[in-house]
């Protein structure tokens, strides 16, 4: 049998939302399905079929999590991760202030390695902690920015695209990074 | 099921799935069952959701079978239609039954 793996991310993006109970029946219902598919047409149409159930999946599945309150607990989790990631990014900022003593182009260099190292670090801790928390991180991430902006709490002149960029790379740098180096198994690799 | 109470329309498409198949079927079986039948593409997350609603109710039962290395070492989950859920589709098939009778010559003017 020929190797065949579905979408790691779309795979992530299952585990994590999916409820504990049900996880293990729908990821080995779409990867069954998905090998299937692969034999029978191409990997890219298996693959797109693949994306399309996860997409349309999600929906129904963050649902039945609220209706059990396990989102509650994801919540409060990524609240907890988010005032651990708040405190870190302080100590740093403090650091490099006190250590570098940074003129304004130098800080507009450091601010976005920092911002993105300690999201990065808020979403492997929310991932070993619980899964779910860690799209609830993204979430708190991309609304705290966005609040930042609008209320224009930069007062060094930046252009709009490095803005844009804290808007987008923030919630993405708590989700690639537990998916990258991480906590999951990579699920469906048949050989 | 109480009186006046009827299923949702996928909650008594699958639960007439269920009951097609005759006997112990997974998600993805049922959702195929469907799509062969009605022409519904739903999607498994959808059917997952619809048939923990019926276990809820007591309509359907499920347990877990044995992980097989073609689901990358996972296991299935097997549902069944309990008594309560036979006798919940017959009362939706009643009443939808008596609401549609005499129905069928109007739908021909239409």
């Amino acid at each position: 049998m020929s190797r065949s793996s579905p979408p790691t991310f779309a795979c992530w993006l299952l585990e994590t939302v999916v409820p504990t109970p049900y996880r293990e029946a729908i990821l080995g219902d779409l990867i069954e399905e998905y090998t299937l598919r692969t034999e029978s047409t191409s990997r890219f149409i298996a693959s797109r079929w693949f994306w399309s159930q996860t997409c349309r999946s999600v929906p129904s599945m963050v649902w039945t999590s609220l209706r059990s309150r396990n989102c509650l607990i994801s919540i409060s989790i990524a609240m907890g991760v988010y005032i651990f990631m708040g405190t870190l990014k302080f100590a740093a900022d403090w650091m490099i202030s006190k250590l570098v003593a940074p003129d304004q182009a130098t800080y507009v260099v450091l601010a976005p390695i920092v911002f993105l190292t300690t999201t990065a670090i808020g979403g492997c801790v929310a991932a070993r902690i619980r899964r779910c928390a860690t799209i609830f991180l993204a979430l708190i991430v991309m609304i705290t920015v966005a609040i930042l902006i609008d209320i224009k709490v930069c007062s060094i002149p930046v252009p709009w695209w490095y803005q844009f960029g804290f808007l987008t790379l923030g919630p993405l740098a708590v989700i690639i990074p537990p998916t990258l180096f991480g906590r999951f198994k990579r699920p469906g690799s048949v050989t | 099921m109480k009186r006046g109470e009827l299923l949702g329309s996928l909650e008594h498409i699958i639960l007439l799935a269920l009951v097609r198949l005759d006997g112990n079927a997974h998600g993805m079986i049922v959702r195929r069952e469907i799509e062969e039948r009605t022409g519904r593409n739903i999607s498994i997350g959808a059917v997952y959701a619809t048939l923990e609603r019926l276990e809820a109710k007591g309509y359907v039962s499920s347990f877990t079978g044995e992980p097989t290395p073609e689901r990358g070492g996972r296991a299935k989950r097997l549902f069944r239609v309990e008594a309560a859920g036979t006798r919940a589709l017959q009362i939706s098939d009643q009443t939808i039954s008596r609401l549609t009778a005499g129905l069928k010559d109007r739908w021909r003017t239409i």
